[in-house]
């Protein structure tokens, strides 16, 4: 049997009662490390479930995932995903994989980012599509997002931005030449995200009417949010260009994921939100101007 | 001693339109070095009496040895025009005084050495070819010529080594006439080939004036013209009316006195007008001196107003006739008042090279200053070549200021062939710490250079490879990247014999890459260290200096080698689809092979990543019989992305495909760069995007996914297309005499050669055969061809084209094609078998 198992937001503690039983009784326990990470090393989860964890990176999940799959036919294979197995990252190909060699999978859900953001103050009912923000490169600044976001301000809705990370990433030259070589673990933060998202609005807004810019602004109202679920879970708000210039000092280190609040906020939702404003007189004024009692 | 001053000089290059920037060129023997002599001689660097032998612009010791040029050398001159009269005959360019600044290019005539033509073409605006009497228009005079036409070069001729056919052949006045005008047709024929509307018409004709006759040996030659000057006199006819008398079928009747275009009077053969006036005196003088004839010598000498030395009379014999010729023809006079009257001057000639030179707008002020040849304009600057100091290791940077002016101290944006405005690749901000005048193997400080001039800089080398662009405006555009007609296609890997020295061997060859425009150096995967030349000869030069200079230590050195090109010979016979590693983006792809003439163009420069999308599409549209919506879908070059192997986009309505564009470019890249067959580049293929499946989410197409599956559907695509394997060709020319003919066909045909074109070159019994010869079998042919005709045969081979090795598939590991290639895999420690296509294909 091959076992998918969530492992919840923060620690080693956030696993299921019945997803720590089936890790301490598999023969083997993989760990996938690469689309998030826990805020605690794998030899505390080690310590935490009695047993060795095995780290599956990009490369083993992506090429060799036979290896993983190896006998599951007759022993169990857990296979340990940080927040929810089916949740922000989808595993499907390795499901289908094993469904191919006869392989039968169970699931074992835990909390994700895409229900633990409720966390923030707003309610999980108004958000449309989720989406996640890139490290953009000179000439890599991929902008189809900006019709996701398009869609869910069209209709007043959140987005929800998830941000990317990159672990055991290669550079081109060593990918090229074949070398297993990373490059050390970046992190995307919700400054980072924000600049970024004002430079695609920038060029949109440039392109004119093929672009059509004007989704958002400077001053549209976001909510930035650092470790969710974890001790030291941070929430801070304001407006574009403020968490551009103050969020990453405010939320700390890694994980972050933001909020770009939609027009029909609730007025219970702002009120909530309003506790993490950087400066409570822009939001206010903000908000009265672009949201408040808005469809 | 030298007649003139680096103040002088420095005075001259104030005055562009005084300067003419002009490079010799020629096929390898024809004599261009030993013409260079006699201007040198006239300039006071070297003796009258050692001109012709001393070949000063030859500096480097193997050049004296093999009596051959190897390195194109830069000499700076001053001339003059002795009477203002001559300063009227300069048509269509302005000029201030008589003084005049020569900035000449000594340049080698053996085909391996024909990157340093193009660096010295570069930096000129006008080419004196010398083409030998006897031999004619050889291969590579057709070749340099090309190339000077297509740097807007405008070229002047001297038919050289007329000496040879007066006391070897024995020609009579008609015959060497005959021979005249027919080498002077085949130069006009390369020239018309080559036509360029904004040159205009810049064929060479004798009454003209744009060509010389002389023997650079002897330190002779003259023009039309100045014959013309002489008899103008004497018949009280205007110079230039003269001068169209004094060629072609023109006669002089003595017995009306007066001149026709018929060649008979009452039945008589009249003498025709050159060989009247211009070849008579000169036959008599070698008639008479070579005859012995002493009491014919001094009434002949008063005649036509030669005094000589008293010493110099007591000669007799081919000395004596080298003394009078020289006096009473110079050579350098000749030469000069040719250059002078009808080679451009820079302001002349960027006014229509500007466009050509460089890269940008045709309006910024880059151009525009380049247009201008304005000193006061934005630097800018080409550096074409590096040249060794005497300081080992280091480099004088050669180039032309097209704009501005350079100074020591001037702080300039040195640009390399891959920078792109905007970016900072390739980018270097420096302080030029000199600049100096090129001087044959001497140099002279200088303080600064304006606009239109040559010179050499101190203190930049180690920020350019081997050539790039100098600029002080932020936003200028590089200067274009030469192109050569050689490529490194012979290799060698080299090894030391101590282990200990390999760090100077590593540093040698970097130093080897930066000295000459077109070796190659690299270190293979298996860590072998590879010097990739254009012939076998190159490469002897190059492992020499490398040796026994650049790295200094000993070494062992491999037998040649040729560099192969994986292509494909058909379209892929199905559809090649990859997926990504997180199966959630897909790309479909099919190779086909690439027209050659495309291949040919792109390989030239003709077509190129940077040209306007709409132009390049209407000339494959138009010559190559494209789909227009395909032409326009270009999406790379490749490999290095300027390669002969091109990226097409033929997918409908893919959304997001602009945001993985980059990626399969860089896969594109990757792949193109290292093939399927044997890591080898590829080339002339063609592959289309047929189709693109991506996930929603940009996180989950990110180039670490979509590279490596660009790479493999690259690979399927190709390997499901029959690979085929391409080896280089040379042309080679063979001079030989007919009795030792059969010898020759003997040895090319052992070596798979294929004769398609013999000739006999009128008036000789040398023949000409054309032949194409694997580049594979040309090792030591040579030496083989020199053995089989009694060194009575002289080849010259030059790259030519590519052609698909015959012998089986390479990825049948049984024929003889797939035996090359896995010895190619062994080598570079990769799996010797081919891998099949299915490792790169993924099953829908």
């Amino acid at each position: 049997m091959l076992y998918l198992i969530g492992l919840g937001l923060s620690d080693e503690t956030d696993i299921t009662v019945k997803g720590l039983s089936i890790v301490k009784s598999a023969s083997r326990v993989y760990l996938e490390a690469y689309t998030s990470i826990l805020l605690v090393d794998k030899s505390i989860l080690e310590a935490y479930y009695g047993r060795e964890v095995i780290l599956a990176d990009r490369e083993m999940v992506e090429s060799s995932s036979d290896e993983i799959l190896h006998d599951a036919q007759n022993v169990d294979v857990a296979f340990l995903v940080v927040g929810d197995p089916f949740g922000a990252t989808t595993h499907t190909d390795l499901c289908l994989r094993a469904r191919s060699l006869f392989i039968p999978i169970r699931t074992i859900p835990n909390a994700s980012i895409l229900s633990a953001i409720g966390s923030t103050g707003l309610q999980l009912y108004n958000f449309g599509q989720t989406i996640s923000m890139v490290f953009f490169t000179e000439t890599w600044k991929p902008a189809s997002f900006y019709d996701r976001v398009r869609e869910n301000a069209s209709i007043g809705l959140h987005t929800l931005i998830l941000l990317d990370i990159k672990v055991k990433e290669q550079s081109l030259e060593n990918m090229a030449r074949g070398r297993k070589v990373y490059e050390p673990p970046r992190y995307m933060t919700v400054g980072q995200c924000c600049a970024q998202l004002l430079e695609i609005e920038d060029i949109k807004t440039q392109e004119g009417e093929e672009g059509e810019g004007g989704v958002y602004s400077e001053e549209s109202l976001a909510v930035g949010a650092a470790r969710v679920g974890g001790k030291t879970e941070k929430f801070v708000s304001g407006t574009l260009r403020q968490l551009c210039d103050s969020a990453d000092k405010l939320l700390g280190g890694p994980l972050h994921s933001m909020v770009l609040l939609g027009r029909r906020t609730h007025e219970l939702e702002y009120e909530y939100v309003r506790e993490f404003a950087v400066d409570k007189e822009v939001w206010d004024r903000v908000w009265k101007r672009d949201y408040e009692g808005k469809q | 001693m030298v007649n003139f001053t680096i103040e002088e000089v420095r005075a001259l290059m104030d005055k562009p339109t005084n300067v003419r920037n002009m490079s010799v060129i020629a096929h390898v023997d024809h004599g261009k070095s030993t013409l260079t002599d006699s201007l040198l001689s006239k300039a006071g660097i070297i003796s009258a009496a050692k001109a012709g032998d001393a070949r000063a612009t030859d500096t480097r010791a193997d050049e004296q040895e093999r009596g051959i040029t190897i390195k194109s050398t830069a000499i700076s001159l001053y001339g003059n025009l002795t009477d203002d009269e001559d300063l009227k005959d300069i048509v269509g360019q302005k000029t201030d005084g008589r003084d005049f600044l020569i900035n000449l290019i000594d340049s080698p005539g053996h085909v391996d050495f024909s990157s340093e033509v193009t660096a010295a073409l570069r930096v000129t605006d006008g080419a004196l070819v010398v083409v030998d009497t006897i031999e004619g228009v050889c291969v590579q005079t057709e070749t340099v010529l090309r190339q000077a036409l297509g740097e807007r070069i405008k070229p002047v001729v001297i038919i050289n080594k007329v000496d040879r056919a007066l006391l070897e052949l024995q020609v009579s006045k008609e015959d060497l006439y005959q021979s005249f005008s027919r080498t002077i047709e085949s130069v006009n024929v390369v020239i018309s080939t080559y036509f360029d509307k904004s040159l205009g018409d810049v064929q060479v004709y004798p009454y003209k004036g744009t060509i010389a006759f002389g023997s650079g040996l002897h330190g002779w030659a003259f023009t039309v013209r100045q014959f013309a000057q002489r008899y103008a006199k004497k018949f009280g006819v205007d110079r230039n009316k003269m001068m169209e008398r004094l060629w072609g079928d023109n006669y002089f009747n003595p017995h009306t006195k007066k001149w026709t275009t018929k060649g008979t009077h009452e039945g008589k053969q009249l003498e025709r007008a050159f060989n009247q006036f211009i070849l008579d005196p000169i036959f008599k003088i070698f008639n008479a001196i070579m005859n012995f004839k002493k009491d014919e010598i001094p009434g002949l000498l008063e005649k036509l107003n030669i005094k000589l030395q008293p010493d110099d009379k007591e000669k007799e014999g081919k000395q004596l006739l080298k003394v009078v010729m020289r006096t009473f023809l110079p050579a350098a006079d000749a030469l000069l008042e040719m250059m002078i009257l009808h080679l451009p001057s820079p302001v002349t000639a960027q006014k229509y090279r500007a466009e050509t030179l460089y890269e940008g707008p045709p309006d910024d002020e880059a151009c525009i200053g380049i247009r201008d040849c304005d000193p006061k304009a934005p630097l800018m600057l080409y550096v074409s070549k590096m040249v060794p100091t005497s300081d080992k290791g280091r480099f004088y940077a050669f180039g032309r200021v097209f704009a501005g002016t350079v100074r020591s101290g001037l702080k300039v944006r040195i640009q390399g062939p891959n920078y792109t405005p905007g970016k900072k690749d390739d980018l270097f901000i420096k302080a030029i710490q000199r600049t100096v005048l090129m001087m044959g193997g001497k140099v002279d400080p200088i303080d600064d250079v304006p606009a239109g001039n040559i010179l050499g800089l101190v203190g930049i080398d180690q920020f350019l490879l081997k050539s790039g662009t100098l600029t002080t405006s932020d936003t200028a555009h590089n200067l274009k990247v030469m192109k050569f007609s050689v490529s490194p296609v012979v290799r060698r890997s080299v090894e030391v014999k101590n282990a200990q020295d390999l760090p100077k061997l590593v540093e040698g060859l970097k130093r080897l890459s930066k000295s000459d425009p077109c070796v190659l150096t690299l270190i293979s995967e298996s860590g072998e260290h590879i010097v990739a030349g254009a012939g076998e000869l190159h490469l002897e030069i190059c492992l020499k200096d490398l040796e026994e200079d650049h790295a200094g230590v000993p070494l062992r050195i491999s037998d040649p080698t040729v560099n192969y090109r994986e292509t494909v010979t058909a379209k892929s016979s199905m559809t090649a689809l990859s997926k990504s590693p997180n199966k959630h983006n897909r790309l479909y792809m099919v190779a086909e092979p690439l027209d050659e003439e495309v291949s040919k163009e792109i390989e030239g420069g003709r077509i190129g990543p940077r040209d306007d999308f709409k132009a390049r599409a209407r000339i494959l549209a138009d010559d190559f019989g494209w789909d227009v919506t395909d032409a326009r879908k270009i999406w790379c070059f490749g490999p290095d992305t300027n390669g002969a192997n091109l990226l097409v986009d033929q997918t409908k309505a893919v959304q997001y495909l602009n945001e993985i564009k980059d990626s399969v470019v860089s896969g594109f890249q990757w792949a193109s760069r290292e093939g399927p067959v044997a890591e080898e580049p590829m080339r002339s293929c063609r592959f289309n995007i047929m189709d693109v499946t991506l996930h929603a989410d940009a996180i989950h197409r990110g180039g670490g996914q979509l590279i490596p599956t660009a790479r493999r559907v690259l690979y399927a695509a190709a390997l499901l297309a029959e690979p085929g394997l391409l080896e280089p060709v040379f042309l080679v020319e063979i001079q030989v005499p007919e009795s030792a003919m059969g010898g020759v066909y003997g040895v090319l045909t052992r070596r798979r050669g294929h004769v398609f074109n013999e000739e006999q070159r009128p008036g000789t019994p040398l023949f000409t055969i054309k032949a194409y010869l694997p580049v594979m079998e040309s090792f030591g042919f040579n030496a083989d061809l020199r053995s089989h005709t009694s060194g009575q045969a002289f080849p010259q081979s030059v790259f030519d084209h590519w052609q698909i090795l015959p012998g089986g598939s390479p990825i049948d590991g049984t024929s003889k094609v797939g035996q090359i290639v896995q010895a190619i895999r062994k080598k570079k420690g990769i799996k010797v078998e081919v891998p099949g296509y299915e490792n790169y294909y993924d099953k829908l």
